[in-house]
């Protein structure tokens, strides 16, 4: 499989350093592009151009993590920033637009109602994302 | 997350920051925000058909009627107005662009109003509604009103933690709804109207029905009430695909949609029940009264619990939208130093303005109280809102023609028509019989009400004196706009 545009997701789980080092070596063979987002999510309640200062402070922390992650990996990504209602949605249309052929998502080991859940942001981007997906699960012993 | 790394004193990082807002890109489309703005505006019939009986009698499809053209100049106005500033605020937002921050304070304290209001009267008409299932709720004044108190508690708990929801539910209810109305049209058409369409005529027309000269023009004021909530379109704006194509094609459909559901139900609702009948028994809960008055047994039986879940759900939902509404609004106004940062306050665990869903439930409330003890609250509930809505409306035409004339340069994605020239400007026509007409509905309903008038004009001179303090406090003239700080600081 080749990959020359990869878009990784993060939301701040120990996953997302994994799901970075595995993108970096996919990536190494074509050197391609990688992209990490964060997506702030905002409450209805609020306009969506609303400025939250905790949760901007807390995203671009969350990223600065990510890049010097991949910097130890000797790779240099993008990382952006993005403010939305749902963050599903938002990812696909980020791929879409971006032109990703690949999503690699980190996902934490979580349970719902006594049984393990994707939760619903990987669900949605599963079903409609225009590219390939990989989920890397987290083993948590 | 790497804990040994810090900013060591001295760091500093200088690269510009990361976001990107989606308000340039965005999800929504025509059907979304068409489901927005029907779920607002298409929940007032269920209570906006009985405040127009109760003033208009015979004549409420005609008052109806009449405030349906000045609705369609008003959806002009807004669809020329968003499509040229998508962001939230609406007429606040055209305000402060076509004249100065003082005016859009105006525009924006008098829409918070109308949301206010909102909250109110749709969660008082959601016990009569429910009373099929329990007699009390809507035959007891204090069950009744309790019972609409819980319901805004209930709503500004789960918009304070901040339940998500997505435009699903919008575009459901919307389906919902309008099949709802339409099908209550065309069985009251086939088994009520068609039969005996004399009985119409007489109910309309037949001595003690028609109103007065003074009544009528005061049911056309009222009439407003059932077109307002086209802000809500206007505030989803900011979170549409290409919304200058978008929001005016959803207006327009909104507009047909409204007009030709509103004109069957209330010609049916007349033919069901005597404007007596509307005005008094069914004022609450005017669609159950038609739901009720259907000649056929088994329909009845299976429409009057659909009506009274369906209304009861639709005004619920149509109650949520006025405190997401009215919260929005506040954080825009805050955000263009309009109202103090207080109110845009954002809880640190739910991330939601919890200072103002609080404050403004608790006005809700307030204004929820005299239903306790006075009859006549829910006539003064309507005309409080007409106060609001349309001091929004007069502001928001008066912007528009005021952007023609000032910036004729700025791009109209949505340009409306029929305009002459005046100075060289070419103004609407439709924008200018929209300010005169809403502005004199509006100074019928200042001299008419008494109660709308004082609480009206408290709630206007309260804003100002906050906003002339708070403007003090920033160093800021109240007619500077936030462009012109901008300058002066950079």
């Amino acid at each position: 499989m080749e990959f020359h545009n990869i878009l990784v997701p993060v939301t701040g789980s120990e996953a997302d350093e994994e799901a970075m080092k595995l993108a970096c070596r996919l990536a190494k063979k074509n050197k391609a592009k990688i992209r990490a987002v964060y997506v702030i999510t905002v409450k209805r309640t609020l306009p969506l151009d609303a400025e939250i200062e905790p949760e901007i402070q807390k995203a671009e922390g969350i990223l600065d993590h990510i890049e010097r992650v991949a910097e130890e990996q000797d790779y240099e990504v993008e990382t952006d920033l993005l403010q939305a209602r749902e963050a599903g949605p938002t990812i696909v249309d980020d791929a879409v637009e971006q032109e990703a052929d690949l999503i690699l998502m980190g996902v934490k080991y979580k349970r719902r109602f006594g049984q393990f859940s994707l939760g619903s942001t990987v669900l949605y981007v599963l079903r409609n994302a225009p590219c390939r997906v990989i989920l890397y699960h987290q083993y948590t012993p | 997350m790497n804990s040994n790394w810090r900013i060591k004193p001295g760091d500093k990082i200088f690269r510009p920051r990361r976001i990107r807002r989606y308000h340039l890109r965005r999800v929504l489309g025509v059907a979304a925000v068409f489901s927005a703005g029907y779920g607002n505006v298409g929940s007032s019939i269920y209570y906006a058909l009985g405040i127009v009986a109760l003033a208009a009698m015979g004549a409420t499809p005609i008052a109806l009627s009449i405030a349906g053209i000045l609705f369609i100049f008003t959806a002009f106005t807004y669809a020329e107005g968003t499509a040229m500033l998508p962001e939230a605020g609406g007429s606040a937002s055209f305000a402060r662009h076509g004249f100065n921050d003082a005016t859009g304070f105006i525009a924006g304290w008098a829409l918070m109003l109308s949301y206010i209001v909102t909250i109110s009267i749709s969660s008082f008409t959601i016990p009569p509604y429910l009373g099929y299932f329990w007699e009390p709720f809507k035959g007891s004044p204090i069950i009744g009103t309790l019972a609409s108190m819980g319901i805004v508690v209930f709503l500004m708990i789960i918009n304070v933690i901040g339940v998500k929801e997505t435009s699903i539910l919008n575009i459901g209810a919307a389906i919902i709804d309008i099949t709802t109305q339409v099908s209550l049209v065309v069985i009251g058409v086939l088994l009520i109207l068609i039969p005996n369409p004399a009985i119409l005529v007489q109910h309309m027309f037949a001595p003690g029905n028609w109103p007065t000269f003074d009544n009528l023009i005061l049911g056309i004021a009222l009439a407003s009430i059932a077109y307002t909530g086209i802000e809500t379109m206007s505030q989803m704006a900011e979170e549409t695909r290409q919304p200058e194509k978008r929001v005016p094609k959803a207006l327009i459909m909104m507009i047909v949609t409204v007009l030709v559901i509103f004109a069957g139900i209330s010609l049916v609702s007349l033919s069901a029940m005597t404007p007596h009948e509307l005005a008094n028994e069914w004022s609450r809960d005017p669609v159950a009264g038609i739901a009720a008055s259907i000649p056929s047994a088994l329909i009845r039986t299976i429409l009057e619990p659909l009506i009274a879940i369906l209304a009861g759900t639709i005004l619920l939902i149509a109650t949520n939208a006025g405190l997401i509404g009215i919260s929005r609004l506040a954080f825009s106004l805050g955000s263009h130093n309009l109202i103090p940062p207080a109110l845009s306050r954002v809880h640190p665990r739910f991330k939601t303005p919890y200072v103002s869903i609080i404050l403004f439930s608790t006005i809700a409330l307030l204004i929820l109280s005299p239903g306790f003890f006075a009859t006549d609250v829910f006539k003064n509930m309507g005309t409080l809102y007409a106060f609001g809505s349309l001091l929004a409306f007069m502001f928001a035409h008066a912007s528009i023609l005021s952007l023609r004339a000032k910036k004729p340069e700025l791009p109209r994605p949505f340009k409306i028509g029929w305009n002459i020239r005046i100075r060289g400007r070419e103004m609407p026509i439709s924008a200018m019989l929209g300010l005169a007409a809403t502005s004199i509905i509006w100074i019928i309903i200042l001299i008419t009400q008494p109660n709308s008038r004082w609480v009206g004009i408290a709630w206007m001179v309260a804003g100002l004196i906050i906003y002339y303090f708070y403007r003090r406090k920033q160093h800021m003239s109240p007619t500077q706009t936030g462009e012109e700080v901008g300058e002066h600081r950079g």
